[in-house]
Order: structure tokens, then C-alpha cells, then sequence
């Protein structure tokens, strides 16, 4: 082992030497922390960072946490001058606040520089573009993100279900294409207990749908806003740079999410991200909408109910008309403290490279669990295919997706707007629009204090400058 | 007195300053920059918002937010939920344990282990028993037939879920206050009154109770004072939902301060209701000494 | 008018008995006092009346009616405690209301009985007042006109001077006495002071270690007392005793001897010992050359103003004598004593009973 990292160390400087990228064993001696998520975008790493470490000498610890908080701890180690942290996990919408404070380093020519080693070409573009701050990479995806409908194939399969479902709605059963039909299904399959559903007796209540709705951490932000850009909702007013998620398209998105309820869970009010997939991956929900990261645990027995009792399926989100829409993503991705020293930044890249890289990821998927893939060759692999039926619908919808909301008042959007929609769902606001009205009023105030041009930039998408 | 105070004043001022550097350095100097920063727009996470003088605009957004209204008017609801069952509980329960029966003593130590529970812990227990499909409560509830409660996940019910959390927290303080009480007063009076031929409720109500005032006045004050500033249950549990049925003082500083990062209308906001709860507590303070010299 | 009667009272607090099968009656309207140290059952007793504390065994009865599973308050008693028992956040007249409700008396008899009560105790003015603002002699009157407003069938005492200072005590001794005149209540009064006993009672009942000692008027238990321990707990000074034997029709102690008196004669066998009892008013100082004088060491002088009391030394035996102030003596001196036989007692040294009888 030793002759193997003193061989490693030679050949390192000899390449070093020569101009190249690699940076085996260069790093003996530095110490690499990592702010992070407990979620499978890094829970699958780090019990494997030994390997980085031998072939870097870097050592690396990462410290996960819960995702609720974890903006606070990060945004707090981005505004200290000596950071403990020099890398850090990033949830895309984060970009704005941390870009335009300058917390993250720049990423755009270290990428430029190993577009190659990367395999730039590979990565869904969107997926990157979900990480650029005015045009600057800030962030690396370690995991794709795509919002898309998971159903009961076997049910929507069934002879019965969907002959008693035609004869009721007037239109054959399949994935929804349009929130009514979703409503629709939503409907016919919540069933009480002593019901039957696909000839069996049930036990327990089952329920058409399941959608978060807790106002913790702004959870129900996070189901609303893909409904309310699948109506073609905007976030900001292109004129002004203010608050437009009170439209008539957020409306529609708050009014579908209230004609849902019905179908879900009674505690509905309680329902976190994790508890809502829950259902799905217990098989208890006919249907419910999520992001991608957890839609792997459909495949995998070890992971999920559903598989050893049904079949999932899965299908592009609705949309309002039917029409394709701009379907949401995002990505989970790393980066790198501005304020780490330069011999860090350099090893902080060199491990985003090795943890983000093709190969781990390909290793991922063979291994049967893990992150939401972001290379194309992955996505598009016949073999991996016929295992993850899913993968083509995440290929299809980044066809024509269109990023998620990245302002620098991301936080306040999403904590204002989780209390008043909660509210509304609750019964303690009287309409949709006043609920909206509401929280896009309490963020005008917060914005109207910048001037417009600030405020038109902050919202500009521009494409990133790793394209170019 | 006054000779040995000048002789010893240096080394006087020798033992004072531990003591004094501690009590500036955690209450008043973070007080006083409270106070400056409640002047301020002081953005923690975004750098990019200028750090200026706003005056009493920070006082002024939160006097005319609806928001710390309700914010305000639900710190007392809950504080008049716990403090009530609490009292009637806490007496109850004193009255009992303060029999000479066999197992009272040890009945008093188990009773008073919530207590000594931090309140993170008490808010983590809860949460398994209020957990919505999977929690114990519901699960007895079903198991005797009745219908499953959401506890933490409706508005009609997530402020009792608190209180009642607050409350198995916080009885044995009152019961053991009212214990003490119970045991330090005289047993002549009751033989007397037992000689008499006054009933149990007649003695209840006009011999213990009574006596027993002062002390549950002292007790309720310092539930008030600890009800204004619940936290930590409500942290676990429901983060001020669903909806805002949950959302108290404390709660809505902590997300002015730290999910929005408005350290000035966070600070503004505290100082606030410190006027409040100081004012309030002494006027009903004051009118309960008037209900008992009168 | 109600008379109280134990048949063999017995209380026992697990394996431990401390009453051991008291047996007394008690007339009605008469004053019984129930006199002995501490520890001696006697409030226990008086407790057991009460209805505070189960009878283990025996039969109590009030008014010839048995008691012993009649809860307190059916029983017609009332009683005064020690400290007064008032309930400290109640003005005197809500403690007498209180005591009153059970009765479920009209507003008017309820007013009439307070402020007549309130006339005869001289409570008038502190009828407003709360406890902490009486004092101690007060406040026992407030505490028996507590129990006097139930007009109940039998007052029950519990050491009520106990917690005051001695001129007080004498004061309100004084009106309890005249107040149980007035009334003509049967009393039962608990008390370790025998001027409080000897003083009140119509008959007083000394205890000691949960037996009853004697039983008898205040004159009786004086004079007449059926044991050593009676003899010396009654009386102050206390009784001198001296242990002698019988030998040849003479009492002889070490260091003195006295002849048998006559009444004796026959209650006594030969060499049998004896404990001979003499009050120290009965010790005579005597010339030199009288019959029976015997020598005595002055080792204490006691002056009271009107009598003088000796610390006298008579051989081994330690004696106290009550003399007229003037002829008190300097300690140290030497004179001479004798007893008046005609007032000695006679005890059997053995079972410590009287030989009187």
C-alpha cells in the first residue's frame, strides 16, 4: 500500500510536471470538510471517500444533516470569514443567495479546463444550467432532479379498475396527462377500508393521491410550484422583477393541490416530502408526484413495498392543458467555499470530480440505489433502461424543461409562501388568490427596498458561460 | 457595616467581577446589541442587502403585521390552555401523592421525571406519539375503537398537542410546588374540621385552597413566564403549523431572525414583546394582590 | 348532657400498644382531666374520644351510645387543640361560621350563637380580626369559642395553655373553669400540669405508660395517692420518699429510724421493704432532745417568700423540707427534723402500691 501511494506520488508530480489536470496524490495533508445533506446524494459517497483519499492524500469528513436547517447552517458558514467548510452541498434554488453574496467559487473554467475528464457533453444541460448564478457554474450536480408522476401500473393495468374507471369518467384510464384527469384518478381510487380495489377486500384506507403539504420547511412549496409552471406559471414579473405566483396559473396549481385533498392522507396537513413518497413507496397511494431523487427506491424491493406487492409506473407531470409545459428541475450538486484557501479549492474540485464523475455514477446504478442520474449515455443505456423504466421519462422531460426558481429571496419564498398555502389548504384563508395575494405581498415588501434594475437582474436567467 | 464594606471595597469589587463579566458578556451586552441591531436592516444571510439605520421602521412593520398579532394572541392561548389544566392537575394529582398511603413517595420521585427531561427530548417523545399514521396515541385510540386523531397535522388540534405536551411536562412542577405547600400546613385545622363535620369539598375549597394561594400564584407566575416563552416543544413538533395555529412569539422571532434573516425585525420584534409580557404580567399580578388584600 | 365511658381501652399502632385497657366514666357534666407525662396515652385517649384515632380495642361509648365506629363529627363532641387549630386565613368569625356549617343553620341563629359565644369569651372586638393578629390568649379563647358555638354534648381539651406564658395561663385557666360552670358541659381535658388538673377538675385521672394510676378528686389523688408514682407526680415540691424496711414494729431506713404508726399495723409484714412517703410541708424542724429528731445537713436554701424550701441531707438521703419563710437557715448549717407521722405514706417497695388501705 505504501509502495502503491509513493508510486501514486511520483507519477502525480511527474504529471504535474507535464500540465496536466490529474492530482493524484497531490493533496497529502489537506483536510477537506463537507456541509452535506443525510440524503442519497451523499449518503451514497461517503462511506466510500477512503478511496479518494488514497488516491489524493486529501482527507475528507462530511458532516451530514437533516435538509430541513441546513440552509441556515450553510448560509451561516458563507457569511464567516474563516470557514470550517470548505465544501458544501447545495440545493440549486440556493445559487442566488449564495452568488450573489460570493460564497461559492466560480466553477466555470475549472469546468472549461476538464470538460473532457467530466464528460461535459454527457451531462444534461439543464442540469448545469441549474447551477449558474448570472452566467458563472457555481455548483456541480451530484444528482439530477426531474418532477414527474409515479402510479400503480398494476392497478392502472387492471381489467376492472379501468373499465369501472372509463364508465365513470367517460375516458380511458392512464396516466394523467391534465391536473383533472389527475383529480379524476385521484377520486376513483381513494377507498375506505372493506372496499375492494383490483378484486382484493382492503384493510387499510388507500388513497388516490399523496402531495406534500407541510408548511415545515416550506415543503409545500415544493409540490406547488411544478403545478404552477406546468399551467405556465411564472415566478417573477419580467417587467418589474416582483412577485407574479399570484396569477391565474398559481391559482389553478393552489385549487388543484385543495381538489386533491380529498384524496390524501388525513394528516394531509403533516405531509413532508419523505412521508409523502412513503405512501408510494408503500404502495398505498394509486398516485403521487415527486422529485426524481426518490424514484429509485420504486425499483427496489429492499428499499420499497410496492415492488414485491405491484408494479410502479411512471409518466411526465401533467400539465394544465395537456399541451407540454416547462417541466421543473433541479439539481443536487456541490460546491466550493470562496473563502477556502487555494491548495483546498483545488482539492475540493478534485474531489467534486471524483464523486460526481461518470464512472461513480454508472457504479450507482449498477449497484441498484442511490442518486438521480444526469448523464445522457446513463440515462439513454439500453441495459439500464430495461432496469429503471424510468430513466426515458427522465431523458424526455429534460427535452423541455425549464429551471427552477433561483432568487436570492428563495428562502423568504419559500417559508412565506409554505405558511399561506398551508393555510389556505387548512381552511384558514378564504381563497387561493388571497392566500397568494398574501405571501406575494410580504415578498414585494422585502424587494421593492432594491432598485428595479437589481431586481430585473437578479431574475435574469443567463445561460451559462461553460456553453460558450 | 458600613466600615467593613469601605475597608473591603477593592477586594469587594474582586469577587463582584467574575460574576459581573459573565452577566455582561450573556445578557447585557447581547441585550444592548439587540437593541442596536432592532434599529437596523441587518440581513445575516444576504450580504448583498445594505447593513443601515431604518429608525423604528423595524417596530413599525411588526406593531402593523397581523402576523405578530396572531402571533401574540396564540402565545396566550396556549399559555391559558397549559396554565389551567396544569393547575387543576397539579393540585389534583399534590392532593393525592401527599396521602400517607403505601407506594406515595416513590409515586411523587416518578412523577416528577418529565421535569427533568429537556424539552427537545419531551418534543421528540411526543412526536412518536403524535406521528401521524404510525403514532402510539393513534394507535390505542384505534386499538379502543375510536377514530385516529391528527394531531400535529390539523389547526383544530396541533395547539392542544402542544399544550398537552407542555402540560405532561410541566404538572409535577405545579404538583410538586403543591405538594410542598400541601405538607407544610398545619394538620390541627383538618382535625378540626373532621370533629366539626365539614365536608371534604368545604374543606377543600375553604381551608386548603386558600392557604394554598400564595403558592400557586408564585407557580402559575413562573409557568406564565416559561408558557410566553415555549419553544422547543413547538420546534419539534409542528414548527408553528399547520397552517399558522401553532405559531407563537417565539416562533415568529425565530423565523424572522433565522429562516428569513431579518436579525433588525427579529430583535424589534423581542424587544416587543418583552414590553408585553412585562406589562401584562404585572397588571395581572397586581390584580390578583388586590383580589387578596380586598 | 352526655356521659363518656371506656370499657378497656386498648390502642395499638401496629405491634405497639400504647393505651393498655383504659377503663374510666365519666359523668355527665363533669370536668375529668386526664393528668401524666408525656408519652403517658393521655392524649392518645383523648383522641380516641375525638374520633381522630380507631379504637384497636374495648368499647368507647358518649351518651351510652357506643362510639368506637361513629365517625367524629356524630359523635356531639367538640375540640380544643394545643395550637389553637384556627384556621389562619379566616377572621374569628368565619373560623366560628366555618365550624358552624356543617349545621346548616339559618343566617340568624348562625349570627346569634357567634356574638353570643363572642359575648361570653370577651371576643367582641376581634370578631374581624385573622388569627396572626391575636395573641396566644386570644386566640384560645377563639379556639373554644370555636368549639362552643356547636354548643356540642362533650368539650374535648388538648393541652389548650400549654402554648402560653404562665400568667396567661392562669388567666385563661381561670375562665375555663368558669366557663365550664356556666355551662355545665361534660369536659374531657388532657394536661401534663397538675395545677391546670388539680385546679379544674372535678376528678382527674392520671396516666402513666398507657395505664391508668389512679382515679379521683383532685383531695383524693393528693391525699390519698395509690402509688409512688401518683405520690410524687402530684404535689410540688414533690413527695419525699425514703426506702426503709420493717423491722420489729419500726421503719428503719439507713441512717434513721421511726416507729410503725399504729394505723399501719397489720398492713405490713416483718422485714418487708418499704417506701415511706412524706410531704415536705409534713418535715417539722425540731429541738435537738425531741423524740425523733433527727439530724439533718442544710445543702440548699430555697427562699419563695412565704415559705422557705430546705435541701436537707439525712444520712444518705436526700429530703426536702417546706418551712415558714423565717425559720429558714443558712446553707452549711446543721439542725434538727422529724417527720409527722401522722402524715406519712406507705408504699410497698416492690409493686411501688400504697399500703394505706
Amino acid at each position: 500500500m505504501k509502495h502503491l501511494r509513493t508510486t501514486a506520488l511520483c507519477g502525480a508530480v511527474l504529471l504535474g510536471l507535464a500540465g496536466t489536470a490529474s492530482a493524484e496524490g497531490h493533496f497529502e495533508g489537506v483536510e477537506l470538510k463537507m456541509l452535506a445533506i443525510g440524503d442519497t446524494s451523499v449518503t451514497r459517497l461517503a462511506p466510500i471517500v477512503s478511496e479518494f483519499e488514497e488516491l489524493t492524500g486529501a482527507s475528507v469528513q462530511i458532516d451530514m444533516f437533516p435538509y430541513p436547517g441546513l440552509i441556515d447552517k450553510i448560509v451561516i458558514e458563507a457569511s464567516s470569514d474563516s470557514p470550517s467548510y470548505q465544501l458544501m452541498w447545495v440545493d440549486s434554488p440556493w445559487v442566488g443567495v449564495l452568488g450573489e453574496s460570493g460564497a461559492l467559487l466560480d466553477l466555470t473554467e475549472l469546468v472549461q479546463r476538464d470538460a473532457e475528464e467530466i464528460h461535459l457533453d454527457d451531462i444534461v444541460p439543464i442540469q448545469l444550467q441549474e447551477n449558474t448564478w448570472q452566467g458563472r457554474l457555481l455548483a456541480f450536480p451530484a444528482s439530477g432532479m426531474i418532477w414527474h408522476q409515479n402510479y400503480r401500473k398494476d392497478l392502472y393495468e387492471n381489467a376492472e379498475e379501468s373499465a369501472a374507471f372509463e364508465a365513470e369518467y367517460g375516458y380511458p384510464l392512464a396516466p394523467a396527462q391534465t391536473w383533472d384527469q389527475y383529480i379524476d384518478i385521484a377520486q376513483f381510487f381513494t377507498r375506505s377500508a372493506g372496499e375492494t380495489l383490483a378484486g382484493e377486500v382492503l384493510e387499510q384506507d388507500f388513497y388516490g393521491n399523496a402531495q406534500a403539504y407541510s408548511r415545515v420547511a416550506g415543503a409545500i412549496t415544493h409540490d406547488f410550484f411544478p403545478i404552477m409552471r406546468s399551467y405556465g406559471g411564472q415566478y417573477w414579473d419580467a417587467e418589474t422583477g416582483l412577485c407574479a405566483m399570484d396569477g391565474p396559473e398559481a391559482v389553478a396549481a393552489a385549487e388543484v393541490m385543495k381538489a386533491l385533498i380529498p384524496s390524501n392522507p388525513p394528516d394531509y396537513l403533516g405531509l413532508m416530502w419523505d412521508i409523502r413518497t412513503g405512501y408510494m413507496e408503500r404502495g398505498e397511494t394509486a398516485q403521487s408526484s415527486y422529485w426524481s431523487v426518490r424514484t429509485v427506491r420504486l425499483t427496489n424491493p429492499e428499499e420499497a413495498v410496492l415492488p414485491t406487492i405491484g408494479e410502479a409506473g411512471y409518466a411526465q407531470s401533467p400539465t394544465g392543458d395537456g399541451n407540454p409545459q416547462p417541466t421543473m428541475t433541479g439539481a443536487l450538486s456541490f460546491a466550493i467555499n470562496s473563502k477556502a484557501s487555494d491548495v483546498e479549492q483545488q482539492a475540493a474540485w478534485e474531489f467534486i470530480k471524483w464523486g460526481t464523475s461518470r464512472d461513480m455514477m454508472r457504479r450507482f446504478a449498477e449497484e441498484g440505489s442511490g442518486v438521480s442520474q444526469f448523464h445522457m449515455s446513463i440515462l439513454s443505456d439500453p441495459e439500464l433502461q430495461a432496469r429503471y423504466p424510468y430513466y426515458q421519462v427522465l431523458l424526455d422531460a429534460q427535452e423541455n424543461a425549464q429551471r427552477r426558481i433561483f432568487h436570492p429571496f428563495y428562502a423568504d419564498v419559500e417559508e412565506v409562501f409554505g405558511v399561506e398555502l398551508n393555510k389556505y389548504m387548512a381552511g384558514e384563508t378564504d381563497s387561493a388568490q388571497d392566500a397568494l395575494t398574501n405571501a406575494c405581498t410580504k415578498i414585494d415588501t422585502r424587494l421593492r427596498v432594491f432598485p428595479e434594475e437589481l431586481r430585473l437582474r437578479w431574475i435574469n436567467d443567463e445561460p451559462a458561460a461553460i456553453f460558450q | 457595616m458600613a466600615y467593613i464594606r469601605k475597608r473591603n471595597k477593592r477586594i469587594f469589587l474582586i469577587f463582584l467581577l467574575p460574576a459581573m463579566l459573565v452577566l455582561f458578556l450573556t445578557t447585557i451586552y447581547p441585550m444592548l446589541y439587540a437593541g442596536y441591531l432592532s434599529f437596523r436592516s441587518y440581513d445575516l444571510a444576504k450580504l448583498f442587502v445594505p447593513r443601515v439605520f431604518v429608525g423604528w421602521s423595524n417596530y413599525g412593520e411588526i406593531l402593523g403585521s397581523s402576523e405578530f398579532l396572531h402571533a401574540l394572541v396564540t402565545t396566550f392561548k396556549l399559555m391559558a390552555m397549559t396554565l389551567s389544566v396544569q393547575l387543576v392537575l397539579g393540585v389534583g394529582i399534590a392532593l393525592i401523592v401527599t396521602q400517607k398511603l403505601p407506594g406515595m413517595p416513590l409515586a411523587r420521585t416518578l412523577l416528577m421525571i418529565p421535569m427533568m427531561i429537556s424539552p427537545v427530548i419531551v418534543g421528540l417523545v411526543w412526536l412518536f406519539l403524535y406521528f401521524p399514521e404510525l403514532g402510539y396515541l393513534n394507535y390505542f385510540l384505534s386499538f379502543l375503537g375510536f377514530d385516529s386523531i391528527p394531531w400535529i397535522t390539523s389547526t383544530d388540534w396541533a395547539l392542544w398537542a402542544i399544550a398537552i405536551a407542555d402540560i405532561w411536562q410541566w404538572t409535577p412542577f405545579v404538583m410538586m410546588g403543591t405538594a410542598a405547600a400541601l405538607q407544610s400546613l398545619s394538620p390541627e385545622p383538618y382535625e378540626a374540621a373532621m370533629i366539626d363535620g365539614n365536608s371534604r369539598w368545604d374543606v377543600f375549597t375553604r381551608v386548603t385552597l386558600p392557604q394554598l394561594k400564595p403558592v400557586l400564584v408564585s407557580l402559575m407566575f413562573l409557568r406564565a413566564i416559561d408558557a410566553f416563552k415555549i419553544y422547543d416543544i413547538i420546534f419539534v413538533l409542528t414548527k408553528g403549523g399547520p397552517g399558522d395555529s401553532t405559531e407563537v412569539l417565539s416562533m415568529f422571532i425565530y423565523r424572522q431572525s433565522f429562516t428569513f434573516w431579518r436579525m433588525g425585525v427579529g430583535a424589534a420584534a423581542s424587544f416587543v414583546s418583552l414590553v408585553i409580557i412585562v406589562v401584562l404580567i404585572t397588571l395581572f399580578f397586581k390584580s390578583l394582590n388586590r383580589d387578596q388584600v380586598s | 348532657m352526655s356521659a363518656i365511658t371506656l370499657k378497656n381501652v386498648i390502642k395499638k399502632y401496629g405491634a405497639v400498644q400504647v393505651v393498655h385497657g383504659v377503663d374510666l366514666d365519666i359523668d355527665e357534666g363533669e370536668f375529668v382531666v386526664l393528668l401524666g407525662p408525656s408519652g403517658c396515652g393521655k392524649t392518645t385517649t383523648l383522641r380516641m374520644v375525638a374520633g381522630l384515632e380507631d379504637v384497636s380495642g374495648g368499647e368507647l361509648s358518649i351518651g351510652g351510645q357506643v362510639v368506637n365506629n361513629v365517625a367524629p363529627k356524630d359523635r356531639g363532641v367538640a375540640m380544643v387543640f394545643q395550637n389553637y387549630a384556627l384556621y389562619p386565613h379566616m377572621t374569628v368569625k368565619k373560623n366560628m361560621e366555618f365550624a358552624l356549617r356543617p349545621l346548616k343553620l339559618d343566617k340568624a341563629e348562625v349570627d346569634k350563637r357567634i356574638n353570643d359565644t363572642a359575648a361570653i369569651l370577651g371576643l367582641g372586638e376581634l370578631l374581624e380580626r385573622r388569627p396572626v393578629q391575636l395573641s396566644g390568649g386570644q386566640r384560645q379563647r377563639v379556639a373554644m369559642g370555636r368549639a362552643m358555638v356547636r354548643t356540642p354534648d362533650v368539650f374535648l381539651f388538648d393541652e389548650p395553655l400549654s402554648n402560653l406564658d404562665a400568667k396567661l395561663r392562669t388567666q385563661v385557666r381561670w375562665e375555663i373553669g368558669k366557663l365550664h360552670q356556666r355551662l355545665g358541659t361534660t369536659v374531657l381535658y388532657v394536661t401534663h400540669d397538675q395545677v391546670e388538673a388539680m385546679t379544674l377538675a372535678d376528678k382527674v385521672v392520671i396516666m402513666r405508660d398507657g395505664y391508668v394510676e389512679q382515679v379521683g378528686t383532685p383531695e383524693e389523688v393528693y391525699t390519698a395517692p395509690q402509688s409512688t408514682f401518683v405520690a410524687t407526680f402530684i404535689g410540688s415540691p414533690s413527695m419525699n420518699m425514703i426506702e426503709a424496711k420493717v423491722v420489729a414494729e419500726r421503719l428503719e431506713a439507713n441512717g434513721f429510724s421511726m416507729p410503725l404508726p399504729d394505723r399501719f399495723q397489720g398492713k405490713v409484714t416483718e422485714g418487708q421493704a418499704v417506701t415511706i412517703g412524706v410531704r415536705p410541708i409534713e418535715i417539722k424542724r425540731v429541738a435537738a432532745s425531741s423524740t425523733g429528731a433527727m439530724q439533718a445537713n442544710v445543702e440548699v436554701t430555697e427562699y419563695l417568700g412565704n415559705e422557705a424550701l430546705l435541701d436537707l441531707r439525712v444520712g444518705p438521703h436526700e429530703l426536702v423540707a417546706e418551712v415558714p419563710a423565717d425559720q429558714r437557715v443558712e446553707p452549711g448549717k446543721v439542725i434538727h427534723i422529724a417527720l409527722n407521722e401522722g402524715a406519712i405514706h406507705l408504699f410497698d417497695t416492690v409493686s411501688g402500691r400504697t399500703l394505706s388501705e
